[in-house]
């Protein structure tokens, strides 16, 4: 009984690159699925997140107290679960079937909001209080020197987080493999289930996040350069 | 003296202006009428309450109790307080331009947010004031690019290209080298001479003397004494004034 289950283990150990090779269209569909979600769930949340970050900020509790429950709610939850809530819990009460793109993208908007949401009222709550005080003074309205003067100077300010948070999602995105999704990761699992290689494809698709995310980050310090350059002396 | 060259015009009135940060009471009942033309500077130890005083009058504190009145139009809940305050300059102490904006957008900013100026009209009254402050070559430039006095400079540009009726300034030579204060009392001083109404917080007593037409001496969140400058610096009659003045003078 020991000899074929050896020549078993034996041939499992094996790196069986033609399979990467075949994979990799598969794999990466399954990535540009990844970044799709990705760039529209951080899109969304950068939206949420400067709506609510503000609203955190705002001296109306009507406001600031949604704002809140909303950001302690999603922060203090798993993803997984919001995503299980989305996908499995909510078509219970509108009594309708949700497209798993639509459930996945919000599921990751709304998530990744709550985050940015943090980012933004750190960022704008790091601007000097004279800043405002000068707009004011000169007349402006609360909203117009939020939009001129506090945004422009608090987003620069923000850009690493921001790009940590891109990150952070595109990793987190994996999580929506779970409701059937297709991107990097569940194609990964299906092409596993066809062709029992775990060792090559799960090692594919933690080379191709890194590719990503590595990217992402680069592009994230050209930024930062980019801004803090046209501050000095240009 | 006083009043021959200055209207009787009430351009900023205060009436029992009360002002608390919690338990801490800071302003406790200013009254104070300024004219048109007049040039009033609030001196006084620190935390006495001479910043808070000037910063109520546009309102970026709002009193606890008591009125502010600019031009007529008293301030209530009910006045868009945007309007007032354009019409009301204030110069900070630490500048507070945008730092990620050119000097000429500093200054065409508000013009056409809030004046619905053009921008072809906003940047031509800011080169004019730019001029006028002596920094027409720096209209480019960034704010961080300049020194304390220039940037300073710029603000008051940036203050009176709302052609406002009254011009706030708290401490706008405290942040500076002492080599540059000069350049922006010079400004000051042209401002004052050309009519401006103005209220100013300062530690420059040979500035006050000249160009003062009232001095008032802020204490414990009152004026306790208030009188031209020659009364105030050479006769002043309570003793916390003439301590105050034989440590600084």
């Amino acid at each position: 009984m020991s000899a074929p289950v050896f020549l078993i283990y034996k041939k499992k150990m094996s790196f069986d690159l033609q399979l990467v090779l075949d994979s990799l269209p598969l794999l990466g569909l399954g990535a540009l699925v990844t970044i799709e979600i990705t760039a529209v769930a951080v899109s969304m949340g950068v939206m949420i997140g400067l709506f609510v970050g503000i609203a955190e900020l705002s001296r109306y509790g009507w406001l600031r107290v949604p704002a809140k429950l909303y950001v302690d709610f999603i922060r203090g939850t798993p993803l997984l679960v919001q995503i299980f809530i989305i996908y499995f819990a909510l078509p219970v009460i509108i009594g309708a079937r949700i497209d798993p793109f639509i459930a996945a993208v919000s599921a990751c908007s709304i998530n990744s909001g709550a985050y940015v949401a943090e980012i933004f009222r750190s960022g704008i709550q790091s601007i000097d209080r004279g800043q405002t005080e000068a707009g004011r003074s000169l007349g402006m309205s609360w909203g117009q020197t939020m939009v001129t003067v506090i945004i422009p100077q608090a987003f620069r300010r923000i850009i690493p987080q921001l790009g940590n948070e891109f990150i952070a999602m595109l990793k987190d995105s994996s999580l929506v493999s779970v409701i059937g999704f297709e991107e990097l990761t569940r194609k990964g699992q299906l092409i596993i289930a066809s062709t029992y290689g775990s060792l090559e494809i799960w090692s594919s698709v933690a080379v191709i996040y890194l590719v990503m995310t590595l990217s992402i980050s680069r592009f994230v310090s050209y930024l930062e350069k980019r801004f803090n350059g046209s501050k000095k002396v240009r | 003296m006083i009043d021959s060259k200055k209207d009787q015009e009430v351009m900023i009135e205060l009436k029992d202006l009360h002002k608390s940060f919690g338990q801490n009471q800071i302003l406790k009942g200013v009254d104070l009428k300024v004219n048109r033309s007049e040039v009033v500077v609030i001196i006084g130890p620190s935390g006495s309450g001479k910043s808070t005083l000037l910063r109520c009058v546009n309102y970026l504190e709002v009193p606890t109790s008591g009125t502010v009145t600019i031009d007529g139009e008293t301030i209530t809940p009910k006045v868009d307080i945007n309007t007032i305050r354009a019409e009301v300059g204030m110069v900070f102490q630490h500048f507070n331009l945008f730092p990620h904006m050119t000097v000429l957008r500093n200054i065409t900013l508000a013009q056409e947010k809030v004046r619905k100026k053009s921008r072809q009209d906003a940047e031509q009254t800011a080169m004019e004031l730019l001029k006028k402050v002596g920094l027409a070559e720096k209209a480019q430039a960034y704010p961080d690019e300049l020194s304390g006095g220039q940037q300073q400079r710029v603000a008051i540009a940036r203050a009176l290209a709302m052609q406002p009726k009254i011009m706030l300034f708290d401490e706008p030579t405290s942040a500076l080298d002492p080599e540059m204060v000069n350049e922006v009392l010079d400004v000051m001083r042209d401002l004052a001479e050309s009519g401006m109404t103005m209220m100013c917080v300062t530690h420059e007593m040979g500035f006050a003397r000249q160009v003062a037409d009232r001095v008032l001496f802020v204490d414990q969140g009152i004026i306790l004494e208030q009188g031209s400058p020659d009364e105030v610096f050479s006769h002043p009659k309570e003793r916390r004034t003439q301590e105050f003045l034989s440590k600084i003078l």
